[in-house]
């Protein structure tokens, strides 16, 4: 199972064992992250399960799809280069340690 | 969520603002032709994207648009005496042509030169089909004249009736381009409405009440596309152009003529909306016009000699339970026009969009508030001019097709969502 890791606003790590296949969003809710909210259940409309995922997994992850890049310029409270809507990443092998940081609120 | 920086920018469209700037490129509704119904008629009091002006029709039966107030001492220049050529103010008898110019000054020598310096800001005023047309904006940059269908054909095709609506301009526009609401708010009117009654298309409105939107750029805006299921293997689509800033066209249901709206800002909390109907290829029958006239369809009964509707915010909307609770009325309210009203007024003057909760079937509103913010902000920052401006962004109609579940539904509309002047439009 590949790992996710999510960064706490103060540091701590949660480490989430995944399912392939599963979105960065529902691995977090699943396993009570806290910071991941995904109200509209995965469908790019609402930005609160938003993160910012480190630097070296831009890459792999992929850039933002065209309505989730609409919500990220008019929800999240800062856009950054690795922001992304964590319900429009697809867990996958490549993934395996991925790591994403949690804004301290989600809108 | 809409950020609040972004909604203060979106919804404040006063003299200066981003979204008023952006407002000021374009032409826009500014009164009903009937209005101003014959030569030195009453001048009417207008208020226009926070700005208090006058409209005037002269002796001469030239149309114009300028500041409220007489440069003089500021009197209100709507008490004003409209005659030989002018506007002119009842206290010290200053007149204006048109243009703005002041063009007599009455306690001034017969050879004073004082009133060719005084002149008031004035926009140009234009009767196109129903509506007297105005641009607010710089003169150098302004457009050709508007090429919207409804307005253009001939006048026995073609309906326009306008109401106040008491809220900001952009929480009503976004119902004009939200096709979800349709199955719940205005579900009554489905069923007995003489302007929308007895077509296919409402049966597949009312089976299927989760719609799937998929939403692709235009020229001068969005279409909307709506996506219910038909019968086995087919999907009804219905389309939704929106030509930026604010006009919607509602698909169109069976036969009956096709209509939609101008949403135009009177100041932060009020507006204007402008409904229409009309039938590219024939006359409105009498019947039709007639039901326009009281009120049905997408038209709205208002008190006679003003355009506030009848049912407003301060009796309730005439809310009926008992209606509400047979279904004849959904949500209790009459008409499709005050449902809409009812319910977008009771979200406050300007709804504080931070505390929304968007869901996939506001696909629609995310990307046309996304339009908007990139459009005013390219406008503030480099002087880009927005879509829609082009004449050529006006020729759209809206659609309601039933086609194939693999076919790509823009594709397959190409032809039926652009103005193809003779030819009825596409509607089940």
């Amino acid at each position: 199972m590949p790992k996710v890791i999510y960064v706490g606003d103060d540091g701590t790590e949660y480490a989430v064992d995944a399912v392939v296949g599963e979105s960065v969003m529902a691995a977090a809710v699943k396993n009570g992250v806290p910071g991941i909210v995904g109200e509209c259940g995965g469908n790019a409309s609402c930005a609160t399960c938003h993160v910012w995922v480190r630097e070296e997994f831009g890459p792999a992850v992929g850039p933002p799809g065209d309505l989730e890049e609409d919500v990220l310029d008019l929800a999240v409270s800062e856009r950054r280069g690795g922001s992304r809507l964590s319900c429009q990443i697809t867990v996958g092998p490549g993934l395996d340690g991925l790591t994403v940081d949690v804004p301290p609120v989600q809108p | 969520m809409l950020r609040q920086d972004i909604n203060e920018l979106l919804t404040r469209t006063g003299p200066g603002t981003p979204m008023g700037e952006l407002f000021r490129q374009y032409w826009i509704p500014a009164c009903l032709a009937e209005e101003l119904s014959e030569n030195d008629c009453p001048p009417i009091r207008l208020k226009l994207l926070s700005e208090r002006l006058i409209a005037f029709r002269d002796s001469h039966g030239r149309y114009g648009l300028i500041d409220e107030f007489c440069a003089h001492r500021g009197a209100s220049l709507w008490f004003g005496r409209n005659e030989e050529g002018g506007l002119r103010c009842p206290y010290h008898g200053w007149k204006y042509d048109v243009t703005g110019q002041c063009v007599e000054v009455p306690s001034e020598a017969d050879n004073s030169s004082f009133c060719q310096n005084v002149k008031l800001t004035a926009y140009p005023l234009v009767k196109i089909g129903d509506v007297l047309w105005t641009h607010m904006g710089d003169p150098a940059k302004r457009p050709p004249l508007p090429e919207f269908e409804f307005a253009l054909v001939p006048p026995e095709q073609t309906y326009t009736s306008k109401r106040l609506q008491e809220c900001n301009w952009l929480q009503a526009f976004e119902g004009g381009i939200d096709s979800s609401h349709v199955t719940w708010l205005h579900s009554g009117g489905l069923k007995s409405d003489p302007l929308f009654k007895g077509a296919k298309g409402n049966e597949y409105n009312q089976k299927d009440t989760k719609p799937f939107f998929e939403v692709v750029d235009s020229d001068g805006g969005l279409y909307v596309g709506a996506r219910r299921n038909a019968e086995d293997g087919k999907y009804y689509w219905r389309i939704t152009p929106w030509v930026m800033p604010s006009f919607t066209m509602v698909p169109p249901r069976g036969d009956h003529p096709i209509h939609g709206h101008f949403w135009i800002p009177i100041d932060d909390e009020n507006c204007w909306v402008y409904s229409f109907d009309y039938h590219p290829v024939r006359a409105l029958t009498a019947v039709e016009r007639q039901a326009m006239i009281e009120g049905h369809g997408v038209h709205s009964e208002n008190i006679p000699g003003t355009y506030r509707p009848v049912a407003n915010r301060d009796n309730d909307y005439l809310m009926d339970r008992e209606k509400q609770r047979t279904g004849e009325w959904y949500s209790g309210v009459k008409g499709i026009a005050i449902q809409d009203a009812s319910v977008q007024e009771s979200m406050g003057p300007i709804v504080d969009r931070t505390k929304e909760r968007l869901v996939p079937a506001d696909a629609g509103i995310i990307k046309a508030r996304q339009k908007l913010r990139k459009a005013a902000i390219a406008l503030r920052d480099h002087g880009i001019t927005p879509p829609g401006v082009d004449p050529a962004h006006h020729r759209v109609r809206s659609a309601a097709v039933v086609l194939p579940h693999a076919q790509d539904f823009l594709d397959a509309v190409k032809d039926d969502v652009r103005v193809r002047p003779g030819v009825p439009i596409s509607s089940v």
